[in-house]
């Protein structure tokens, strides 16, 4: 189990060395994001959750450069990944704890899918969906539908993106729904080809 | 013992920067540059075709071409990018200062909210942060 110390060493060596801010400043930022877009989409719940995945999905893109580019200078050497699970212990272990300092653990591992838990979420420290009164009935918007960190789901797709895999990501479990952790599904839709390969492969 | 040009190749082969690195560069016009980028996204694609060996490391390539002239060296990150860095024979410490340029990549081009991905890199911060590697190694 000593790659496994190896990949949590590597995130805490990473978090100690990124700037950091504050959390409620994060916290507070991204809540009025939330409230931003649910103004402009008419508090359409399922349009929001496409929106923040797809806002995620912009800082994937640019995450993972960062993550390999700061791991290598920093002298940590994050081998290819020879199975989903090394990928699903990279994203938990480095991914998460350098970009955010909270624990994330893998799970659920198929050969085409894994579940990530999160304990602690830092986007939702101050917040409470609110609740469906009765006399709003069924006018009101469906407050359970809200995947308020669904964010995480478009950055994990953004990032595995650059790096070939084709994947999809769901929130599966949400504290703020009344579970215990946080659960976000991944499922490998495809791994797309180097960009180069086809038109240079030997007939 | 200077360093003489970067660029910078995206995935799909197209040239996103490039950029003399000392005064004794030799002066290349943009055509040349565009022409020196898609060739060489090429040739590292056929070497790692035509290599003897077929290496477990999926970002098989050119890395490192070393000539009476000149050095050449190449990294090529997991995402496709490829920073190439060209130097006066005996300069030292190419990977390094290439390790040091893709984390200003990744700090300035990518946090830059104006800058599409794979497209030309226009960003000053960039440019002054390049500026303080060579200052630091050169």
């Amino acid at each position: 189990m000593s790659k496994s110390a190896n990949i949590a060493a590597a995130g805490h060596a990473l978090w100690a060395n990124t700037p950091k801010v504050n959390t409620e400043l994060f916290a507070l930022t991204y809540g009025s994001l939330i409230t931003e877009i649910l103004r402009d989409y008419d508090q359409d719940i399922s349009e929001v959750n496409v929106q923040l995945e797809r806002i995620g999905h912009s800082i994937g893109v640019r995450c993972v450069d960062e993550l390999l580019a700061k791991s290598e200078v920093n002298g940590i050497n994050i081998p290819m990944c020879r199975d989903l699970r090394e990928t699903a212990e990279v994203i938990a272990k480095i991914g998460f704890r350098m970009f955010l300092g909270v624990n994330c653990d893998v799970g659920k591992l198929t050969d085409k899918s894994f579940s990530l838990y999160l304990s602690e979420n830092p986007l939702n420290i101050f917040v409470e969906l609110p609740s469906m009164s009765e006399d709003e009935g069924g006018s009101g918007p469906d407050w359970n539908q809200l995947k308020y960190s669904n964010i995480y789901c478009g950055v994990i797709r953004g990032a595995l993106e650059q790096v070939n895999l084709k994947v999809e990501c769901s929130f599966v479990r949400d504290v703020l729904r009344g579970d215990e952790v946080n659960e976000i599904r991944v499922n490998v839709k495809e791994v797309l080809a180097e960009g180069a390969g086809e038109d240079y492969h030997e007939e | 013992m200077t360093f003489l040009h970067l660029f910078i190749v995206n995935k799909s082969g197209g040239l996103i920067h490039h950029r003399p690195l000392s005064k004794h560069a030799p002066h290349i016009g943009t055509n040349d540059w565009l022409r020196i980028g898609s060739t060489f996204h090429s040739l590292h694609a056929i070497a790692a075709e035509a290599s003897p060996v077929k290496s477990k490391h999926k970002n098989d390539g050119i890395e490192f071409i070393e000539a009476e002239g000149l050095i050449l060296c190449c990294f090529q990150t997991r995402t496709g990018i490829k920073f190439v860095i060209t130097a006066e024979p005996g300069t030292r410490n190419l990977q390094k200062v290439l390790r040091e340029i893709y984390v200003s990549y990744a700090d300035c081009t990518l946090k830059d909210p104006f800058y599409e991905l794979e497209m030309p890199i226009r960003c000053e911060l960039f440019t002054q942060a390049v500026d303080d590697i060579m200052r630091q190694y050169g």
